[in-house]
């Protein structure tokens, strides 16, 4: 009992000596170099709101220059992409990320073509289905069994071409 | 399926699906690229905090709170900012002896002496705060100047308007605004 009990209080030992080196270390502030690796990934997904198609991070703007700085700062402040473009999407709406979130009536945006895509493929397959159902030959067992008129009439043709022949 | 009715859904659903391309199109081409939708209407206003022009001490937005809000954001440069000023100190002049009732400038992107010099030519009757790193301004999501919110009393977002305050839109800021706020009304229609 008092191995385990002993075993037990190392154990919890340890665990916190590993959880205090994992807060230390993800509490390292990010280098210089991080930092404007993730502003510049950051800011590429984010419209500049007052220019033409341009990304913030190409922008020479006053207003796209002055998006980087906050991204900067959110950054430094430990924010992820998410976290900060979510934040720029509460100010401006899903129009300032370059890339449509998929949600709402962006939906249609995403899946609209394929649907199309879908409904034109099954449209033709059906078609298609039709024309071949047309042009396929009716098969012997198909034809409906020949009645005494019908036989009738054959003799009757035969007997005539074969009079004729003679 | 036979072919009549599979020529009947082809009939049925290509005129629809060309329709439904004609409207998409239409809306793009001919709506109005400049509008979008604001979405910061009906949210908490963001908190302020930012020097005043004049006497450079810290003004904060929510030593405001109980009182109608109106925010504008302006520039020197900004030719349509000089349209609506008189239409600024109008409204002010018209609520300022109403004590539920304030009138903040948010000077963006400016430099102080033009920002100043502007006010001395058009004239001034309420309060400025300058934006120095665009804070304030992306804050509140604005794309140029100028752009003015209405806050209510409980310090929400009730109405916002981009491009100046002048003629139908002074009038429909006034009346169908500002006087419901002050009086506690809700807002009906597009600027609810």
């Amino acid at each position: 009992m008092k191995m385990g009990k002993r075993f037990f209080l190392i154990a919890l030992i340890l665990l916190s000596i590993s959880f205090n080196f994992s807060l230390l270390f993800s509490a390292t502030p990010l280098s210089e170099d991080e930092i404007q690796v993730k502003v510049r990934a950051i800011s590429k997904t984010l419209r500049c709101a007052v220019c033409q198609s341009e990304s913030v991070w190409e922008s020479n703007a006053e207003l796209a220059l002055q998006m980087r700085n906050i991204v900067r700062e959110r950054v430094i402040a430990g924010e992820s992409g998410d976290e900060i473009r979510a934040y720029f999407i509460s100010r401006y709406g899903d129009f300032i990320v370059l890339k449509p979130r998929v949600r709402g009536i962006n939906q249609v945006i995403w899946f609209g073509p394929f649907i199309l895509l879908g409904v034109a493929a099954f449209l033709i397959y059906r078609k298609i289905s039709t024309w071949i159902a047309q042009a396929t030959p009716i098969q012997p067992s198909e034809i409906a069994p020949i009645d005494d008129a019908g036989r009738d009439r054959i003799a009757e043709a035969l007997k005539s071409y074969n009079a004729g022949e003679k | 399926m036979s072919t009549t009715s599979s020529i009947k859904t082809w009939q049925l659903v290509l005129p629809l699906a060309i329709i439904a391309l004609v409207v998409v199109f239409y809306h793009g081409l001919y709506g109005n690229p400049s509008y979008i939708p604001p979405v910061i209407v009906n949210t908490p206003a963001p908190e302020i905090i930012a020097p005043e022009l004049y006497e450079g001490k810290e003004m904060r937005l929510s030593d405001y709170k109980g009182k109608v809000v109106v925010l504008n954001f302006w520039a020197s440069w900004c030719r349509e900012c000089a349209l609506e000023h008189s239409s600024l100190l109008e409204i002010n002049q018209r609520y300022e002896k109403d004590p539920r009732f304030v009138m903040i400038g948010v000077n963006y992107q400016d430099k102080e002496n033009l920002a100043k010099e502007y006010l001395e030519k058009h004239g001034n009757n309420f309060q400025h705060v300058r934006d120095f790193a665009g804070k304030v301004s992306i804050d509140y999501g604005i794309y140029g100047v100028p752009e003015t919110f209405v806050i209510d009393k409980e310090g929400m977002i009730r109405h916002k308007s981009i491009g100046p305050i002048i003629g139908e839109t002074y009038t429909n800021l006034v009346e169908k605004v500002i006087d419901p706020l002050l009086k506690g009304e809700p807002l009906k229609g597009e600027n609810g």
